[in-house]
């Protein structure tokens, strides 16, 4: 009986994947507006580690990160139908996302008065005495640390995630000039911070 | 300078390429959240009490005015028919006259003639898209509601899926799905 109930369940999951293989995001949008909860699930696999991965390094805390995404997903979920398909889908969801974590920035800055990052969540914790390439990352962690919340998520936008002007610009809601002078005076901030550590 | 950007950019990227993927259990602990909740653009009645069916005593000269300015209404949607395909959903929304009270009945028109139904949403129903179901007539749609006076947004839910913002209308400020819906101020009947 249990081999019986165990071999449905995998042949049940088999079967909603193959069902979505090949199917545009819009695809699956659709499908779950048509009340397919499996799609929604195929959209989760496809974005979920980018979108906590950004959210980690703009809130610094893994748990933060894990409270923006999930709600990021909830949020996008109810306004689905919001979904303009002729807009890449993580765009419409990094757009929610930010929003998230500007929210829960300031909330957290209101709590704490400063940005903390937990180095052990973003995998920049110490490595071994004359570790060059770790004490550097950790100044570069710090460095990010210190800009503000608007820098650094240009900054991160730009050169973490590896996004052009125009699409930084429909996720953050900024125009390109604003963004190109953000990521510029982020620049221009972590760079003196970083000099001796790049040239030596 | 230039190189010294260039490789903050790569240990930039190089931090996001190494960085621990989360585990499984982050994204079972969302879907766990995603299946409790409700399920996309069929969201139930909230406590909207004036969406229940109800008689709209309104004088006999009110609905007179209402009445000429729905024939000149129909007159406008005449004239914003032949402008073509960018303008099958030209609507608008015209405050008729004053609907109780403290509200104003005001007209809702959309043109999308390929639609199979199209609902109206807004602060004042909710977000319902089931809440008012609008009327076709020909390739236009109709609804009047009864709406408070103050500032309200709403937009248009084309076939259960599509939203849609009023293009007569004027815009609010993108929201955080990127949507910008349409303003509609109705004039506090109080102060006519």
């Amino acid at each position: 009986m249990t081999t019986a109930v165990n071999l449905l369940h995998v042949t049940s999951e088999g079967s909603a994947s193959f069902q979505f293989t090949g199917m545009t995001d819009a695809d699956l949008v659709a499908s779950v507006l048509g009340g397919n909860l499996d799609a929604f699930a195929v959209l989760v696999d496809r974005y979920h580690d980018d979108c906590r991965r950004l959210a980690r390094h703009l809130l610094g805390h893994e748990h933060d990160a894990e409270d923006a995404t999930q709600e990021t997903f909830l949020r996008a979920y109810a306004g689905l139908a919001r979904y303009d398909e002729r807009n890449a889908f993580r765009s419409w969801l990094y757009r929610i996302l930010v929003n998230q974590c500007r929210t829960l920035g300031r909330q957290r800055r209101r709590r704490d008065r400063r940005f903390v990052q937990d180095p052990e969540a973003l995998g920049l914790a110490a490595g071994p005495p004359g570790d060059a390439d770790g004490e550097l990352r950790q100044a570069l962690a710090a460095a990010l640390a210190g800009l503000a919340p608007r820098l650094r998520e240009a900054f991160l936008l730009k050169h973490g995630e590896g996004l052009d002007y125009a699409e930084m610009s429909r996720i953050t809601g900024v125009g390109i000039s604003a963004l190109k002078m953000r990521v510029k005076r982020a620049a221009d901030e972590v760079r003196p911070k970083l000099e001796r550590l790049l040239r030596g | 300078m230039a190189d010294v950007d260039e490789r903050i950019a790569a240990e930039v990227a190089w931090i996001y390429r190494t960085h621990p993927r989360p585990e499984a259990a982050a994204r079972e602990r969302l879907m766990e959240r995603i299946r409790e909740a409700r399920p996309p653009g069929r969201r139930g009645l909230g406590p909207t009490w004036w969406l229940r069916p109800r008689a709209i005593s309104l004088p006999p000269l009110a609905w007179a005015a209402s009445a000429l300015v729905l024939v000149a209404l129909g007159g406008s949607l005449m004239w914003l028919a032949p402008l073509g395909p960018g303008a099958q959903n030209a609507s608008t929304a015209v405050t008729t006259a004053p609907a109780g009270e403290s509200r104003r009945l005001v007209r809702f028109a959309v043109q999308a003639p390929g639609a199979r139904r199209v609902a109206l949403v807004g602060d004042f129903n909710g977000w319902d898209p089931q809440a008012s179901p609008m009327r076709r007539v020909g390739g236009t749609w109709l609804l009047s509601l009864p709406v408070s006076g103050g500032r309200h947004v709403y937009a248009f839910v084309v076939d259960g899926e599509r939203w849609l913002s009023d293009p007569a209308a004027p815009l609010a400020p993108e929201d955080e799905f990127g949507f910008r819906k349409s303003v509609l101020v109705v004039r506090d009947p109080e102060s006519l």
